[in-house]
């Protein structure tokens, strides 16, 4: 079955992708003395910054919102976009990487894309454990919206995976790719609202701003975690449909060209 | 394939793609489905042969005849270009001794992954873990990074891994040249052991080594199949060739 085809795959190999996740996890902090405790600090001085910053200089941009909202809606976007540059820079090497694997042993490459994407989201499921930590502290409540964060992780999900297979196959082509992607990313991130909203854009930009699907995952968390709103469902509708395309043409992408890889790389 | 065949090999054939300008891979990533950018080097050009259960088959053949890259294609690692291979049975590929390990983890969290990619699930790796370490002789060094170790360390723990995962066909490529005397006797002995029960593909220039082990011999050359056969008749012929072409070199040099 050609949609769930990526699915049967990645649980055939789970226990090979289990393993290189908890290698991936683990060998991060081996050699430091505290640990995971890295892994929380970052965001939370991030956050922390954040709030400080904005509420003695607020931007223009949040001017309608307290600044502790502000704040956690720019972190917010901060996470999703993150996992995003992250992934997106690193996927053209990812081959390179495990080259060893590839062409010395009997290594399902596509599980590279399962593994690197579950540690970003792990990051980030850790960024974003901080962030309803530090609203509880602020403003003392959450709403029971944020339950149905899954319903946005899970599609923002599937179009990294997809965004990840294609890019690590090009990257395997030329280093260009990498380089194209180091370069674009920062970019990338005045196009995505990350520190604004896409209501607060002159109407003629909006619709273009829509088109970017990882700008409206976070809006989409916005919603669900600080301001109790659902979001709206055809939107919601186009961009799981897009996401899950995505996902299966950079699979069907990566496995066209995994043969031709092993002899190029 | 009849159920006593264990690798089934027909006409099966390689060719690289040789690209003149490194960004032309690109160029036919996207654009093959309208122009080559490559030209074609066929490394294999017709390879057939046929491997029973339980046999022990050594291939012989001079650098670049393409014997790691058939290899490499009866392991799944790369396809062929054409012609097919049909494989029956759980393989165990010695390609390049330790060459996937991660050298911040320990010698057991590698030996867990390397299991993994062998298609091992987790419950049956740590149920060998005490086996693996006892084969590998690595000691206290089994929970150390592995960074630390020597590469005798890493090609037995290596080796280790391969020898206990249960594999029906042992795919073998000049693996036993590493390490030391001790470890290269403890190889050939479980390779001698396992080819009493499994079926063995073994790649090496140590032709009497091959002698004792095989029992039957493939000669590649040039990417294809120049004799089969008997251990005792394919070594001397394969010997007698290769003496013959040194000596046209010698001769044509001076």
């Amino acid at each position: 079955m050609i949609l769930t085809e990526p699915f049967e795959r990645a649980w055939r190999h789970r226990e090979l992708i289990r393993a290189v996740v908890r290698r991936e996890l683990t060998s991060r902090f081996r050699d430091s003395f505290l640990g995971w405790v890295w892994a929380i600090f970052a965001p939370l001085a991030m956050l922390v910054a954040y709030t400080t910053i904005f509420s003695i200089a607020a931007p223009t941009v949040a001017k309608d919102t307290p600044i502790v909202d502000y704040a956690a809606a720019s972190f917010c976007g901060l996470i999703l976009f993150n996992i995003f540059a992250e992934l997106a820079a690193r996927a053209p090497t990812l081959l390179h990487e495990h080259v060893h694997f590839i062409k010395k042993s009997i290594f399902p490459g596509e599980t590279i894309a399962w593994t690197s994407t579950i540690r970003a989201m792990v990051y980030g499921a850790i960024s974003f454990a901080t962030l309803i930590v530090v609203r509880l502290a602020t403003v003392h409540y959450i709403h029971w919206t944020v339950l149905l964060t899954p319903i946005v992780v899970i599609p923002f999900m599937l179009l990294m995976l997809g965004t990840v297979w294609f890019l690590m196959a090009l990257g395997a082509f030329t280093r260009d790719v990498s380089h194209l992607m180091v370069a674009v990313m920062p970019l990338a991130m005045f196009a995505t609202p990350v520190f604004f909203s896409v209501s607060q854009l002159p109407p003629a930009f909006q619709p273009w701003l829509r088109l970017n699907l990882v700008g409206n995952y976070i809006e989409m968390l916005r919603d669900l975690v600080i301001y109790a709103r659902f979001p709206d469902p055809l939107l919601y509708g186009v961009c799981f449909v897009a996401s899950y395309a995505v996902f299966l043409f950079g699979y069907r992408f990566y496995n066209e060209y995994k043969t031709v890889i092993v002899d190029v790389i | 394939m009849s159920s006593d065949v264990a690798i089934a090999c027909r006409n099966a054939g390689k060719a690289f793609q040789l690209y003149l300008h490194r960004n032309d891979q690109m160029m036919q990533a996207l654009f093959g489905w309208a122009k080559t950018f490559y030209k074609e080097h066929w490394v294999l050009k017709d390879v057939s042969f046929e491997v029973k259960k339980g046999e022990c088959v050594g291939i012989i053949g001079r650098n670049g005849a393409g014997k790691t890259t058939l290899l490499q294609i009866l392991c799944g690692i790369t396809r062929p270009s054409r012609g097919e291979v049909k494989i029956d049975g759980r393989v165990a590929p010695i390609l390049a001794l330790g060459a996937g390990f991660d050298g911040t983890l320990t010698g057991r969290e590698n030996a867990i992954i390397a299991g993994a990619i062998l298609g091992l699930t987790r419950k049956q790796i740590v149920a060998k873990l005490d086996a693996i370490a006892e084969f590998a002789e690595i000691g206290l060094f089994f929970d150390q990074p592995m960074k630390l170790y020597s590469s005798g360390m890493t090609a037995r723990l290596a080796f280790a891994v391969c020898a206990h995962v249960d594999a029906d066909i042992l795919i073998v490529d000049e693996a036993l040249s590493v390490g030391d005397e001790a470890f290269a006797k403890k190889c050939e002995t479980f390779i001698a052991e396992f080819s009493k029960r499994g079926t063995i593909l073994v790649v090496s220039h140590g032709l009497d080594y091959l002698k004792t082990l095989c029992d039957r011999v493939i000669w590649i050359d040039a990417g294809a199949v120049r004799e089969i056969g008997d251990p005792d008749k394919v070594i001397p012929s394969y010997i007698s060739t290769v003496r013959a072409d040194e000596e046209d070199e010698v001769a044509s040099d001076s």
